[in-house]
C-alpha cells in the first residue's frame, strides 16, 4: 500500500515536471466551455460589436466558423456582415467597423492538413471592448478547431470532401455544433452508420427550463476525466519503451500494484484538471459553492472508470500505435452518444437511452443531476461503488494481462 | 548467491539459451563473456525474473525465481543494458524511486541516495532531469538505480557500453566497491579486457553454450604455458599450416593477412617462426607476441575473432 502511495506521487511528480502538457490538459476543456459559454449563456448584451468578414476560402471548415460566429446567441454581441476585400479594407481603415476578419483561401485545406495558416484580423483601434471581445472569441474558436482536429481529423476530411462537394447551406441556419452534426448525419453511413443517426440535435424548447450550458457543463467536466485517461493509459508503452516497466516486473512488488497506482494516478489528475475548470463553472453557472467538493470527489473517483476501459484496451493493443487507435476510435461515439458533446436531453431518446450504458454517461449523469438540484449528494454516489467496482475489475483485468505480456 | 542450472531459453526455434549452468559466489564477481547476440541479455533477464526459462532453474539468494519470486527479486539489483531511467523525474527522484521500490524509506533512504549521487558524480546535478544529461550520465544513474538498496546480488549487463574511457575506469572502481562489501556481481561483457581486468570467475559464452568457464589462470593454463605470436602480412595458408606444424605450434587463426599462432617458450621460438615462416614465401610486416589472453582463447575455441 505504502509503495502504492509512492508511485502515485511519483507520477504526479512526472506530470508536473511537464507542465505545457498538463496546462494545456486543463486549457482545452476551459476554451471549449468558454466558447459554449459565450455561445449558449447569452448575457451581457449591451455591447454590440460589428465584425466584418471576407471569406476567400469558402469551404466548409470556413462556413464552420462562420456559422459560429453567426449564431443567435452571439448575434447579440456580434453583428457580422459578409464583404469584399476591398470593401472590408476600405471600412475598417475608416473606422467604420469593430473588425475585418479574412479567412484566406486555402484555409479550410490547411487546417484539415495541420499546416500553418492564419486568419487575418484587422481591429478598429478607437475601439476598446468589441475587438478584444470579437479576437477573444475567434482564438476560443480555433482552440476548439484544435480539439476537434485531435480527435476527428481523419472524420471532418471526410465530411469536408462531401459537404464541399455538393454546397453549404445559408450560414445564418443554426448553431455551428447543430451544423456538423447534420453534416456527420449526411455521410454517416460512411464512418459510424449505427450510432451516428442524429437528425436534429437543436434542443427542443418546450421541455427544458434550465440553462443549456449548464446541460453542457458535465460533458465537458469529463474531458478533464479524458485527458487523465488518455495519458496514464498510455504510459504503460512509455515504460515499456524506456525500460522502468522492466525494473518494476524485476523489483518485488505485485505487478497489479502498478496498475492500481496508476488508477489512483487518474483519480488524482482528473481532480487536479477538473477542479479549476469546476471552480470556473461553479461561478458561470451560479451553482451553490456547497457543492463543489461533492461533486469533484464524484468526478476524481468515477471518471477513471475511463481511464481503466482505454488501459485494458492499450495492454490487448498489439503496439501503442494501434492501441491509440482504437482508443481514439472507440472514444468518439462513446462521448458523442454518452452526453459529452451533446448533451443527453438534446438527443433523439433512443439515443439518449444508451447513454447510461456508457461509462461516460453513468459518470455524467448524476452529476448532472446533482447540479441541477435534481437529487442531493447522496443520490449522486448512490451508484459510487458499483463504479468503483466496475473499475477495479476493469485495472485487474489489465494487470493481470499486462502482466502475462512482461513475462514473454 | 546464484544458482543457474541447466537454463535454457527458447524464442520459436531460436534458442538463445542452451542449457547453461554456472554459481556466483559472494564477494566475487562472475562474468559472462560473449559476442553480440552470444545470450548473455537473456540469460540476465532469466535470472532478474523478466523472462520464463523454458527449461532448467534459477535460485537467487536461496530462493527458486519461478516459485518464490517475490523472495528471490528482493535481494537482486538490476543494471539493464538498455537505459531503464525516467527521464521527466530528477536523478534524485529516480534513486528514491527505486530504492522505495525495495522498501527503503526514510533516512536510510534519503542516505543511500545522497550517498549513491556522489559515488555516481552526480551530486551537483542531482535536481536535473536526466532529459538534460549526457548519454554517459545517463548510463551512471542507471547504473545508480540498480544499486540504491544495496542488493546482496548484483546483475550488471554491459554497463559500459557508450561510456567514456575516463567513466568506464570510475564504472570499475565502483564495481571493484561492491565487491568488497561482500556483493555478489553478475558481470556480462564482450569486451576482453573489462573481462581480463574485473573478473574473478568466467564463462565464455557462444550462441547460448558455455564454451569455456571458470578462473582467469584455469582459463589461460587451457594453453598449457603456450604464448600466442600474431603476425600480420600475407600468407599462402596450406604452406603456412604445414610450417606452423613443424614447429610443433598451433594455429589458432589464419587468413590471408594475418597469422596467429600458439606455441612454447614463445621469445625464444619467435626467430625460427619468423624464418619458417618467411621461407614459405610469405611476406612479414609486423609480429607480436603475448600471453595467451581471453582473447586468443576465444579464437582457440570458436575459431572466430571476438570482435567480428
Ligand atoms: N524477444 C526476442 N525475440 C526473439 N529473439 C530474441 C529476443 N531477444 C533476443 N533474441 C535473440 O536471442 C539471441 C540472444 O540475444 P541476447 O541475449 O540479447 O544476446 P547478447 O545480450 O549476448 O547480445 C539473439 O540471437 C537475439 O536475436
Ligand atoms: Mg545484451
Amino acid at each position: 500500500m505504502r509503495f502504492i502511495f509512492i508511485t502515485v506521487l511519483k507520477e504526479l511528480k512526472r506530470r508536473f515536471n511537464d507542465p505545457g502538457a498538463l496546462i494545456s490538459s486543463i486549457m482545452i476543456p476551459f476554451a471549449i466551455g468558454f466558447l459554449i459559454a459565450s455561445v449558449m449563456g447569452g448575457g451581457g448584451g449591451s455591447i454590440k460589436a460589428g465584425l466584418l468578414v471576407t471569406d476567400l476560402d469558402d469551404s466548409f471548415i470556413s462556413q464552420g466558423i462562420l456559422s459560429a460566429l453567426g449564431q443567435d446567441q452571439v448575434a447579440d454581441m456580434v453583428t457580422l456582415e459578409k464583404i469584399s476585400l476591398d470593401e472590408g479594407e476600405r471600412r475598417i481603415n475608416e473606422g467604420d467597423g469593430s473588425a475585418h476578419l479574412v479567412i484566406p483561401a486555402g484555409f479550410g485545406q490547411a487546417w484539415l492538413d495541420r499546416e500553418e495558416i492564419a486568419l487575418q484580423l484587422t481591429v478598429n483601434p478607437s475601439q476598446y471592448v468589441s475587438p478584444r471581445l470579437i479576437r477573444e472569441m475567434l482564438e476560443s474558436l480555433l482552440d476548439l478547431g484544435d480539439y476537434l482536429h485531435k480527435v476527428f481529423g481523419d472524420e471532418l476530411k471526410i465530411i469536408s470532401q462531401s459537404v464541399d462537394s455538393d454546397g453549404l447551406v445559408g450560414i445564418s441556419t443554426a448553431d455551428f455544433s447543430a451544423n456538423i452534426t447534420d453534416k456527420v448525419s449526411g455521410i454517416a453511413d460512411l464512418v459510424f452508420p449505427p450510432l451516428m443517426e442524429v437528425e436534429d440535435v437543436t434542443p427542443e424548447p418546450e421541455g427544458l427550463s434550465v440553462n443549456m450550458g449548464l446541460l453542457m457543463f458535465p460533458g465537458i467536466l469529463i474531458m478533464a476525466a479524458f485527458f487523465a485517461a488518455n495519458g496514464q493509459s498510455s504510459n504503460f508503452w512509455t515504460e515499456k519503451e524506456k525500460g522502468t516497466l522492466g525494473r518494476w516486473v524485476a523489483s518485488p512488488n505485485a505487478f497489479s500494484a502498478f496498475w492500481v497506482a496508476q488508477w489512483f494516478t487518474a483519480m488524482a489528475l482528473t481532480a487536479l484538471v477538473a477542479a479549476p475548470i469546476m471552480l470556473m463553472g461553479f461561478f458561470y453557472f451560479d451553482i451553490s459553492f456547497e457543492k463543489y467538493l461533492s461533486a469533484l470527489a464524484w468526478l476524481g473517483l468515477t471518471g477513471p472508470v475511463l481511464f481503466a476501459l482505454l488501459s485494458l484496451i492499450q495492454v490487448l493493443a498489439p503496439s501503442r500505435k494501434s492501441g491509440s487507435m482504437i482508443s481514439t476510435l472507440l472514444m468518439f461515439p462513446l462521448l458523442m452518444v454518452g452526453g459529452s458533446f451533446f448533451p443527453t436531453e438534446t438527443m433523439p431518446k433512443f439515443i439518449s437511452s444508451i447513454a447510461q450504458y456508457t461509462p461516460n454517461g453513468r459518470v455524467i449523469e448524476p452529476l448532472k443531476a446533482y447540479l441541477i438540484g435534481e437529487h442531493g449528494a447522496s443520490g449522486m454516489f448512490a451508484e459510487l461503488w458499483g463504479i468503483l467496482l466496475v473499475t477495479l475489475v476493469l485495472v485487474l483485468l489489465t494487470g493481470s494481462l499486462s502482466a502475462r505480456k512482461a513475462l514473454a | 548467491m546464484i544458482e543457474v542450472r541447466d537454463l535454457q531459453k527458447s524464442y520459436g526455434d531460436l534458442i538463445a539459451v542452451d542449457r547453461i549452468s554456472f554459481r556466483g559466489k559472494a564477494g566475487s564477481i562472475f562474468g559472462l563473456l560473449g559476442p553480440n547476440g552470444a545470450g548473455k541479455s537473456t540469460c540476465i533477464s532469466c535470472l532478474s525474473g523478466l523472462l520464463k526459462p523454458t527449461a532448467g532453474s534459477v535460485r537467487v539468494g536461496g530462493f527458486d525465481m519461478s516459485t518464490e519470486a517475490i523472495k528471490a527479486k528482493s535481494s537482486l539489483g538490476i543494471v539493464p543494458q538498455e537505459l531503464a531511467i525516467y527521464e521527466d523525474l530528477s536523478a534524485r527522484d529516480n534513486l528514491a524511486f527505486w530504492g522505495a521500490a525495495y522498501g527503503l524509506k526514510g533516512d536510510k533512504l534519503q542516505q543511500r541516495v545522497g550517498h549513491v549521487l556522489n559515488r555516481i558524480g552526480l551530486a551537483d546535478r542531482a535536481s536535473d532531469l536526466p532529459k538534460t544529461y549526457s548519454g554517459g550520465m545517463k548510463r551512471r544513474l542507471n547504473f545508480g538505480c540498480g544499486l540504491v538498496h544495496e542488493p546482496a546480488i548484483l546483475l550488471l549487463d554491459e554497463p559500459t557500453v557508450g561510456v567514456d574511457p575516463q567513466s568506464r575506469e570510475h564504472l570499475f572502481e565502483l564495481v571493484r566497491e561492491e565487491k568488497a562489501k561482500g556483493t555478489c556481481v553478475l558481470y556480462t561483457t564482450h569486451y576482453m579486457e573489462e573481462a581480463e581486468k574485473l573478473c574473478d570467475e568466467l564463462a565464455i559464452i557462444d550462441h547460448g553454450k558455455i564454451i569455456a568457464t571458470g578462473t582467469l589462470e584455469a582459463l589461460r593454463a587451457e594453453f598449457g604455458g603456450n604464448d600466442i605470436i600474431q603476425l600480420s602480412g600475407s600468407f599462402d595458408q596450406p604452406k603456412v599450416e604445414q610450417a606452423v606444424t613443424e614447429l610443433h605450434g598451433e594455429v589458432l587463426a589464419l587468413a590471408t593477412d594475418t597469422l596467429m599462432i600458439a606455441i612454447r617458450d614463445g621469445a625464444r621460438s619467435l626467430p625460427s617462426v619468423l624464418q619458417s615462416i618467411s621461407a614459405t614465401g610469405a611476406e612479414i610486416h609486423h609480429a607480436r607476441l603475448s600471453e595467451p589472453n581471453l582473447e586468443s582463447l576465444f579464437l582457440k575455441l570458436t575459431g572466430k575473432d571476438l570482435r567480428a
